[in-house]
């Protein structure tokens, strides 16, 4: 009750604040809006080189976007990439972590260590640092060499919402109690841990998922064109035809925007706060 | 002398009356406590006086003056939080100094009163240090020299031991009501803990729902409540509810009790009579009846050790009563062994059945 | 604090860490440290040499990091500023919809860059963009050729779009961290709302604020595909010249893009080293 007061009078007192705040917002919100939009509306229309609005609409950008030839192959690549990359993440990050947490806390600092580092390397830098390393076969510019790299640089978004879901349940405890009631520690794992660290495990999948299927950087500088994805064909359409490559973005802002909404649906991520948000620009 | 006045404040939240037509005369130099349960509008009253809430009707003055309208930054009012509210990018001695910068006191001034509140707090050797490297019960202290320092009119306390542990709780109450006897301020003091109120206050005024129940000394409010709310807030008290009968006497479900206070009421009309447990007296046979006692049959179902006094939990029928004794003036008494609980009239109050 | 000191550490607990450890030597750690070694070494004789490093003083390179800090610099300053007055705005807007929806904004649009981002700014402030045609038609002033979306004040508009809400998505818990109860015992103190802001408030955000502006240094710094989208070879960024090495569309010395590598290392590194220390410092603050 008392807190319930509490909120009230704050946004009593907050109803009148002055109008500067709503500027700010209203810049923002155009800011942050309008090259969306344009691009929405750029998809869908005729001519607008010439007058502030579009002269007509049309859909023909899509039909031609989907009937490029690249089209189905590119976004084929770019989905293998971005799965194969979630699973690899899966495979060698979700176990470490609960070792970490479990039986080897003494390596806490390290393992933070290694997800602070991708962010202090600009990704074409960690391109050429592997390009010149590994320039034999089967490795040298392949798909698996990417693979390497975009692992590497988007772990940190999977250890993130990991390692809080298994702080969050008290891991320690929950396998004690688990322990106590005589279930082994595949039984512990199977019908405990994961369980209740699903949500985690899921929104760090599908940061990775969203991260990499926009990736640009490393996928053009380790492969380019022979492997290409998505972003590499967007890229090629913006200097073939503009509302072609708008209908391109607009398809990878809907994916984005799907994938945010999972995350949102899932659970908090608790990345506000720490360099998880920043990816290649 | 009344030295702050509160009259007819009221105060809503969202169409909730939190604060309703309260007023109070507080005299100076003395501590008067604000004591209820969380939601009861005593810290919106504190808030009130330090000028961070706005009235919605009555008005305050302090020292003759009306300050309802002033702004907080210039009513001379020190105040305590209950999270400490130590700026934490300053040291103790800046935190202490801050008020004194702000109303431009000369600067080997300043240094001569921070060393003066720092010596009342005891904690001179912290004056360097930054809050987050202070205890708890330190950064409160801090607090309340920081306070203190200005010399304010009033200092208002707003639940400041509530995060503190409990043995650091009462050493810290002692401290305040020492300070605050040295320095002679009014002091306004807002808790939940009665056991904390009645200790430190000159008055204490009982709050519940935003409505003062009673205001007395410590012993007034324990002894004579005037209310059931205070009654049963303060302190344990056994309630029979029933009716009023005659000028002495209270028909409940099973028994009829002589109680004082019952010509307050019409016959007929619902009441409750409180007994406190420590005011019971448990024999193991019916004595001699004198005409102005009750007594009760019961078997004793539980037995409680609470160090000083062993409480009894007695079954009387229907209804359980709890009894105090101990053990130097009772005999040992055993698990459903058969007693009888006596208390005189005087012991037996009766209130209004409403709260 | 329950008792948890179990064992930890020993050599069979660090076998489990293994096969982490060693993808992280293979995909990152030593291909770096063979990056830096390289970088001090000749290719063909193997001798120890600085030549790399002092074929930086070459006007292009000297151009790449300049343009790279200063454009850095720039957007993250606009960052900071905009993004914390923005941010105070959210924070204090009454509505709890409004707020939740403005902070989903932030979180999508910071990861929109890139080439889409590019693109959208063509379209808004190309030639023939929408801005540009309305500030022609309405305001009857020509962007062109005065202003360009191509070159670094474009560039600057476009980094701006994602520095702004990744500034924003920090700098609200820092606010969030300000405790009424220090605005009002300043206020019980005499202090006037200006005094609060900078005698208190300013000074607990300040590590925030640094640790933010650290931060999207960094962003900006490493930052690729928006410019390679945008300016192509109209001017020169240290990644670019990077990029460019890497895909052999301009022929540079591997040995100098090497140098520039380590050198654009140590300053990402030192952005990041300085946003872990006072992002640290700024929630210490915030607890006690």
């Amino acid at each position: 009750m008392k807190d319930l007061r509490k909120t009230n009078r704050e946004s009593a007192k907050k109803m009148h604040r002055p109008r500067w705040q709503a500027f700010f917002i209203g810049l923002f919100l155009f800011y942050m809006l309008l090259p969306i939009l344009s691009t929405y509306v750029f998809s869908v229309a005729t001519r607008w080189d010439r007058t502030i609005l579009p002269e007509g609409y049309t859909l023909q950008f899509y039909a031609r976007a989907a009937g490029a030839s690249y089209f189905t192959s590119t976004l084929r690549n770019s989905l293998i990439l971005s799965l194969a990359t979630v699973l690899v993440s899966l495979i060698i990050i979700v176990p470490t972590v609960y070792w970490v947490h479990m039986r080897l806390t003494s390596a806490q600092p390290l393992i933070e260590l290694l997800m602070i580092l991708p962010f202090g390397i600009p990704t074409v830098v960690l391109a050429l640092a592997l390009v010149q390393v590994y320039n034999f076969a089967p490795l040298a510019r392949s798909p698996f060499l990417l693979i390497g790299a975009v692992v590497v640089y988007s772990m940190p978004f999977m250890y993130r919402p990991v390692s809080n879901a298994l702080q969050a349940i008290d891991s320690h405890t929950l396998t004690e109690a688990g322990q106590s009631l005589g279930a082994n520690i595949v039984q512990i794992l199977a019908e405990v841990v994961i369980p209740n660290i699903l949500p985690g495990i899921l929104s760090g999948s599908l940061l990775v998922f969203s991260t990499v299927f926009a990736e640009y950087t490393l996928t053009s500088l380790i492969v380019g064109a022979r492997f290409k994805t998505f972003p590499l064909l967007l890229l090629e359409y913006t200097r073939i035809n503009g509302n072609v490559a708008a209908a391109f973005s607009v398809i990878s802002f809907t994916i984005a925007w799907l994938v945010s909404m999972m995350i949102l649906w899932v659970g908090t991520t608790g990345k506000a706060t720490s360099p998880e948000a920043l990816r290649a620009r | 002398m009344t030295y702050l006045e509160l009259k007819n404040v009221s105060k809503a939240f969202a169409g909730v009356d939190v604060v309703h037509d309260f007023s109070l005369d507080i005299e100076k130099g003395t501590l008067v406590s604000f004591l209820g349960p969380s939601g009861c509008g005593k810290t919106t009253t504190l808030r009130m006086i330090a000028g961070f809430e706005q009235l919605d009707d009555g008005s305050i003055q302090l020292d003759g003056n009306d300050i309802t309208g002033v702004p907080p930054n210039r009513r001379d009012i020190g105040m305590v939080f209950q999270a400490y509210a130590l700026f934490p990018n300053k040291t103790v001695r800046d935190n202490i100094s801050f008020g004194l910068r702000m109303k431009k006191t000369p600067k080997n001034e300043i240094r001569k009163k921070v060393d003066t509140v720092l010596e009342m707090v005891r904690l001179q050797e912290t004056a360097d240090r930054y809050p987050h490297q202070l205890s708890g019960g330190q950064q409160q202290r801090i607090a309340l020299a920081r306070a203190l320092a200005v010399q304010p009119r009033v200092l208002l306390l707003d639940e400041p031991l509530s995060a503190l542990d409990a043995g650091v709780r009462v050493a810290l109450r002692g401290e305040i009501r020492r300070i605050q006897s040295e320095l002679a301020i009014t002091t306004v003091y807002v808790t939940h803990d009665q056991e904390e109120a009645l200790s430190i206050s000159d008055k204490v005024v009982v709050m519940n729902k935003g409505i003062i129940q009673q205001v007395g000394t410590p012993e007034e409010i324990y002894r004579a409540p005037q209310t059931r709310f205070v009654a049963t807030f303060i302190g344990t008290a056994n309630q029979f509810l029933g009716t009023a009968s005659g000028r002495d006497s209270v028909v409940c479900k099973n028994i009829k009790l002589l109680a004082e206070g019952v010509e307050n009421f019409r016959d007929g009309e619902e009441v409750v009579a409180l007994v406190r447990p420590e005011n019971i007296h448990v024999q193991s046979e019916l004595p001699q009846q004198r005409n102005d006692w009750n007594a009760i049959p019961g078997v004793v179902e539980t037995i409680t050790f609470h160090g000083a006094v062993t409480r009894l939990g007695v079954n009387t029928g229907g209804q359980r009563i709890v009894a105090d004794v101990t053990v130097a003036n009772t005999k040992p008494v055993a698990l459903n062994q058969k007693i009888w609980l006596l208390f005189p009239m005087s012991a037996c109050q009766v209130m209004a059945a409403k709260e | 604090m329950t008792p948890k000191k179990r064992k930890t550490g020993g050599f069979s607990n660090w076998i489990g860490f293994a096969p982490f450890l060693l993808f992280c030597l293979a995909f990152e750690i030593v291909p770096i440290l063979l990056l830096i070694r390289g970088s001090f070494f000749e290719k063909t004789s193997g001798k120890f040499t600085l030549s790399h490093y002092l074929g930086l003083q070459h006007p292009l390179y000297v151009n790449s990091f300049l343009n790279s800090i200063n454009l850095s610099g720039l957007t993250a300053l606009i960052g900071v500023v905009l993004g914390t007055f923005i941010g105070y705005a959210i924070y204090c807007w009454p509505s709890a919809r409004v707020r939740d929806a403005l902070i989903t904004l932030s979180d999508v649009t910071t990861n929109f860059a890139g080439v889409p981002l590019a693109f959208a700014f063509v379209i808004i402030l190309g030639l023939n963009g929408v801005v540009t045609q309305f500030l022609a038609h309405y305001l009857d002033y020509k962007l062109y050729p005065g202003f360009s979306i191509y070159s670094f004040s474009g560039l600057v508009l476009a980094y701006v779009y994602f520095q702004l809400p990744l500034m924003v998505l920090l700098i609200l818990p820092a606010f969030a961290g300000i405790k009424k109860e220090w605005q009002e015992s300043a206020q019980s103190l005499s202090a006037s709302t200006f005094q609060f802001w900078w005698q208190i408030g300013i000074p607990i955000l300040m590590p925030s604020l640094i640790a933010g502006f650290t931060l999207l240094f960094a962003n900006a710094f490493g930052a690729y595909a928006t410019a390679y989208a945008l300016v192509q070879s109209n001017m020169s960024l240290v990644t670019l010249q990077i990029g460019y090495m890497i895909s052999g569309e301009v022929y540079q010395d591997p040995g100098t893009g090497m140098a520039m590598a380590v050198l654009s290392l140590i300053i990402m590194g030192f952005s990041i080293g300085v946003y872990q220390v006072t992002a640290n410092r700024a929630r210490r603050w915030s607890k006690s």
